[in-house]
């Protein structure tokens, strides 16, 4: 019975398969094809080594534009920046970093020591009793430049609840580069400029890198790129309202 | 390996160690590679065009070159076919979606050879492989025929078509009803 079906399906598709079948008076031009075969193969892929040269010169000329024009590295960098940034900023934060560290899993923050623009020294563990937040930068970091009136806002708004400020310039040109940028928007919290040792103290491997240093000198948090002000803000609030413990006598490092 | 002048291509690629007439298997191949595509393609032109694409693709590809060089070319064929079948295809649905597609006349509408065309959306429809074989037998090849093309075992082949038409069917009718 089974077969029988089978046949009958396999009659059924062959008639509608043989539809399918081109007319006999059609006879396809074999000459005509071989001809066009020959030009074909005589003409090795034309357009696929038009478009790697197409290519290439645009790489080459977008590469020389970089190069040599401030002007458009300038504004690649801003755009690289920006998105950067914009994909940061789609990520919620919250789901990266939920929370601050557990008191039991913040480590202590590697103490430094170096000049502030005015030429005093600046150590990180003369900060013990203070909230820290402590901001890697660079002038020509898009984000740090989002980053940094907030966090002169905060400077400002939290001193007197024990709030310090630091800003760490990893610019390659020092001062140079950043007395000006700091003069021009109204910096007025500790600024250093670090270098790559300190830089990879802290793992800091992109701009801007924000860490928030709680009482006892340990990092209840790191935030790589920016975040929103007020994800700061709130976690500042909760490290300021937390209860100082006592002075610990360890030195780090 | 491939070089500009034609001739000297043609005869680079006769000089191999296994001779290889290109030429030869074209004049003997051409036609029956041109109705595998039409049997699937219902323009002839476009078929016929895409058969030299067969032959060009033979020609860039060394190791389709020898004892295997039919079944190889058939394969490609009703593959190429297929490819463009489905394209097409495609192509309508989105212009049908997007209402770019002009209004057929009375004359297209009855010039339509709606059998072809459904059995041609039937075949776009079910699994490639099953299309492939489909078309294949179609063209009068034998089970070692369909075994040597589509390098499958041969005792197998009877299964596979028989699936392959189940297939068909159960597709054709649930979109058409049964005739």
């Amino acid at each position: 019975m089974a077969k029988s079906n089978d046949f009958c399906v396999d009659l059924w598709v062959d008639e509608r398969l043989a539809t399918l079948e081109p007319s006999d008076l059609w006879r396809p031009d074999a000459s005509q094809a071989l001809q066009r075969l020959r030009q074909r193969a005589s003409h090795p892929g034309p357009s696929t080594n038009w478009k790697w040269a197409a290519a290439l010169a645009t790489l080459t000329i977008v590469g020389i534009c970089l190069v040599a024009f401030p002007a458009p590295r300038v504004f690649a960098h801003y755009c690289l920046d920006c998105s950067v940034a914009l994909l940061q900023s789609l990520s919620s934060p919250s789901s990266i970093h939920p929370e601050l560290a557990p008191e039991a899993n913040r480590k202590t923050a590697p103490d430094f020591a170096l000049q502030d623009a005015s030429g005093q020294q600046l150590r990180l563990s003369a900060f013990r009793g203070k909230v820290v937040l402590l901001d890697f930068w660079a002038t020509w970091c898009q984000g740090c430049a989002t980053e940094i009136p907030w966090f002169v806002e905060f400077a400002g708004k939290y001193k007197d609840r024990g709030l310090s400020v630091i800003g760490v310039s990893l610019d390659a040109d020092g001062w140079k580069a950043v007395k000006p940028y700091i003069a021009k928007n109204g910096v007025d919290y500790p600024i250093v400029i670090g270098d790559d040792s300190l830089a990879n103290l802290y793992k800091v491997t992109a701009m801007p890198v924000t860490l928030l240093i709680d009482q006892q000198g340990r990092i209840a948090a790191t935030h790589e790129g920016v975040f929103s002000k007020d994800t700061y803000s709130s976690e500042i609030e909760k490290l300021l309202a937390t209860e100082p413990a006592p002075a610990e006598t360890h030195t780090d490092q | 390996m491939f070089v500009n002048a034609p001739t000297e291509a043609w005869t680079t690629a006769s000089a191999g160690e296994t001779p290889f007439d290109m030429e030869a298997i074209f004049c003997e191949q051409y036609e029956r590679v041109a109705r595998i595509i039409a049997r699937v393609v219902r323009d002839h032109g476009r078929a016929e065009e895409l058969a030299v694409e067969v032959f060009l693709k033979l020609w860039h590809n060394p190791q389709a070159q020898g004892d295997k060089t039919e079944g190889w070319l058939y394969r490609t064929a009703v593959r190429i076919g297929l490819d463009e079948l489905r394209r097409r295809t495609r192509r309508a649905r989105h212009e049908s979606l997007l209402r770019f597609l002009p209004v057929p006349t009375p004359e297209e509408l009855h010039a339509a050879k709606e059998e072809q065309q459904r059995v041609r959306l039937v075949l776009t429809v079910i699994a490639r492989k099953h299309a492939e074989l489909l078309v294949l037998r179609s063209n009068g090849l034998s089970y070692s025929e369909l075994a040597a093309t589509l390098d499958r075992n041969p005792a197998s082949i009877g299964t596979l078509l028989n699936r392959a038409q189940q297939a068909f069917r159960k597709e054709y009718v649930t979109r058409y009803g049964k005739e």
